[in-house]
């Protein structure tokens, strides 16, 4: 295999996926990223058997071919390369020579038929949406993920499709972020699918602003096709708990807050809630909230918050870390905050179909 | 610890003693029980059940509501008990930990029945131990003598042990998994070891390659007193020094992105408390600038980096990105779930 390329070029393909490569595996194929030089292009594959990203870059192919290289050690080589045009070139032992102006390396591969293949898809359903539409769903719910690996069905975001709408919805069993999108597809393709964080996390860096992306899935893998990258994945197998459940049916208080005056107000009295409890109180009461910290032994923090409300008095706590992540996700002026009482969730709100339910803190005396 | 907080109670109310009792989900809500005694397992309540239809199942259901504060006390004490053997103590929660014995004198054994015996003199709450090579083995062996008993599996005992167990017992194998392996004929930790890495890869993914370990006892992971990470962060050495500010900040994005992947994998839901830059100088002296109520995002960074590189104006050779963590252990119990 033989080819040149851009320095530009190699490196925006290496980016797409290195990610997914695993820096610590029993398997050294896996920290590989397989090079496929055809035609004009080259593919570049990389895998953690979990998760799977197929890309590829324009190049000047003098000799077809196939290797695997070790994926970090040739990006952070490229990256340093002092010339804008580099050449490749990889004998029958996979040993690869890159030369690039004066520089010359030589680091060796693997053999492409160790590279296990990514999964193929057939008869799988496919639906097809937009880019933007996708990125900003995810963007509003998948910071709610669960990271706690004993909920292994909560580490991914659900896709559900069903009467002409895609759900995503993220939780921790604390909190919870859902998004409807508006969607057309068969009743066939009615199904609910979790796909696991890290592709999530890879999902999110690939999409764009243009153009759709087409989502197949089918006997536990999803692949997201996006023109010029593909990116596969293993589902996640377990059933979604009925999150329809925890989301509060009645609301007894609404408040309508600025979302950056709110979101700057609690991170400020923040750095005043104790590492102990962690905890921020909104307390209300006519036309006015309170926000208060305190940390014992160190002080504490206030800052009021002129609103429209006239409900009863009352105080309730949050995690102020659950309550900034999705002020900090969305990008609408304004929220709306709908409380029932101290020890029932909470639900923000936007003019879009989006919900975020966050479950209290004790209020400790 | 056998039935925790239901054995707490019961403990603690004499006349409870011999009838079916669970331990939270309030009755008018959709709780669910966070857990139950053995008088009411009996009639095929367990925790995580919701209340409603453990009550269908045993109408004399005794319902208590948690005392997390006496759970925290009992669980501190049994804690102090386990550290006097070993500095190695791992908690997985209030009422279970690891324990590694290895540098202990006498056999681990009689030394479980001995730390049981402390345990109960000092709470009256008794304990199951599982004695074996690793966590893995350990972990299954605690379930096997339950309640108030132990189980020990030598090295020369494991290839047997393992290859009577039925998979579910083995960790991250669920309903799911359970039946995905029963269509693939696979009972028993026996049946497993038929398959090659490669088939098992196949079947699941990277979970096929804890499972080829997994099946055969094998387990490496140290017991990591430890549990909860202070800080994380990421940082990269570079092979040509940066000598400007401009440098610098051409290599924030990539770095500040790889720390934002690493947070969203391993602790996406901790409080971040600071954010930290370090740079180490071509001359090998280091600067590190931490501020707290800052976010890690790239805009934030790039104030920090701006802050640290005019401290001194040397080239730069390392550069890294961070953030602290608040202690969660609290938090946590003031924290209502939803799920």
């Amino acid at each position: 295999m033989k080819f040149s390329v851009t320095k530009e070029k190699l490196l925006e393909g290496l980016q797409q996926v290195q990610n997914v490569v695993s820096t610590r595996t029993t398997l050294p194929i896996l920290s590989n990223v397989l090079l496929q030089a055809s035609g004009n292009e080259v593919h570049l594959t990389t895998t953690d058997l979990d998760v799977g990203v197929r890309g590829s870059f324009e190049a000047n192919v003098d000799r077809e071919g196939a290797t695997t290289l070790p994926a970090r050690r040739l990006f952070t080589i490229i990256r340093e390369l002092p010339s804008s045009e580099i050449q490749i070139e990889v004998d029958g032992k996979n040993a690869a020579s890159i030369r690039s102006g004066q520089s010359f390396f030589k680091i060796l591969g693997l053999p492409e038929e160790e590279f296990p293949p990514l999964p193929k898809f057939e008869g799988a359903k496919s639906v097809t949406i937009p880019q933007k539409a996708l990125r900003d769903g995810l963007r509003k719910t998948a910071y709610a993920i669960s990271t706690d690996e004993t909920r292994y069905v909560l580490n991914g975001v659900l896709f559900s499709l069903k009467d002409n709408k895609l759900t995503l919805v993220a939780t921790d069993g604390r909190r919870l972020a859902m998004v409807d999108l508006d969607l057309e597809f068969p009743r066939s393709h009615e199904s609910d699918i979790i796909v696991p964080t890290k592709a999530v996390t890879e999902l999110q860096r690939l999409l764009t602003e243009e153009g759709d992306v087409k989502v197949s899935f089918g006997s536990g893998q999803i692949a997201f096709d996006l023109n010029n990258t593909l990116l596969v994945s293993k589902l996640i197998e377990g059933n979604y708990p009925n999150y329809r459940q925890v989301i509060p049916s009645e609301t007894k208080e609404r408040v309508t807050l600025e979302r950056e005056t709110f979101l700057n107000s609690l991170r400020r009295v923040s750095l005043l809630a104790s590492d102990k409890s962690n905890s921020i109180k909104l307390n209300f009461s006519k036309n006015n909230i309170d926000i208060t910290a305190n940390t014992p032994e160190v002080g504490e923090a206030k800052e009021s918050l002129p609103v429209a409300y006239k409900g009863r008095d009352f105080s309730i706590a949050f995690n102020p870390e659950f309550f900034m992540a999705p002020l900090r996700n969305l990008s609408e002026d304004e929220v709306f905050l709908d409380l029932i009482d101290e020890m029932s969730p909470g639900v923000l709100k936007i003019q879009t179909p989006f919900l975020y339910v966050l479950m209290p803190m004790r209020i400790s005396s | 610890m056998d039935c925790f907080y239901a054995a707490i109670e019961v403990r603690d109310r004499p006349e409870l003693a011999g009838k079916p009792v669970g331990v939270g989900g309030a009755r008018d809500r959709r709780g669910v029980l966070t857990t139950c005694n053995y008088e009411a397992r009996k009639f095929g309540v367990h925790s995580a059940m919701p209340t409603f239809m453990a009550l269908q199942r045993c109408p004399n259901l005794i319902l208590l509501p948690t005392r997390f504060d006496v759970y925290r006390r009992e669980s501190a004490t049994i804690r102090a008990v386990l550290r006097r053997f070993s500095p190695l103590v791992e908690p997985l929660s209030l009422d279970e930990a690891y324990l590694d014995v290895t540098e202990h004198r006498g056999a681990p054994g009689p030394l479980a029945h001995v730390i049981r015996e402390l345990i109960f003199r000092k709470t009256k709450l008794t304990a199951s131990a599982g004695i074996g090579p690793n966590k893995l083995i350990a972990k299954i062996a605690s379930d096997m003598n339950k309640p108030n008993g132990q189980c020990e599996v030598a090295v020369e005992q494991v290839p047997a042990f393992m290859a009577a167990l039925p998979v579910r017992k083995l960790w991250g194998i669920g309903q799911v998994t359970e039946q995905k392996l029963q269509r693939l004929g696979v009972e028993t930790c026996s049946d497993l070891q038929r398959f090659s890495r490669a088939e098992l890869c196949d079947h699941f993914g990277r979970f096929g390659l804890e499972l080829y370990d997994q099946c055969r006892g094998l387990d490496d992971r140290p017991v990591e007193p430890d549990r909860e990470r202070k800080s994380l962060s990421t940082e990269e050495t570079f092979s040509s020094d940066l000598r400007t500010l401009e440098d610098c900040e051409d290599q924030l994005p990539e770095l500040v992105d790889s720390l934002t992947a690493d947070l969203r994998e391993k602790e996406a839901d901790r409080a971040v408390t600071k954010i930290f830059v370090k740079l180490k100088f071509a001359d090998f002296t280091r600067t590190t600038i931490e501020r707290a109520g800052l976010t890690p995002t790239l805009e934030d960074y790039r104030r920090l980096l701006h802050e640290a590189f005019a401290r001194t104006g040397k080239h730069v050779r390392l550069l890294g990105v961070g953030v602290r963590f608040a202690s969660t252990e609290a938090a946590d119990q003031a924290q209502l779930a939803l799920l």
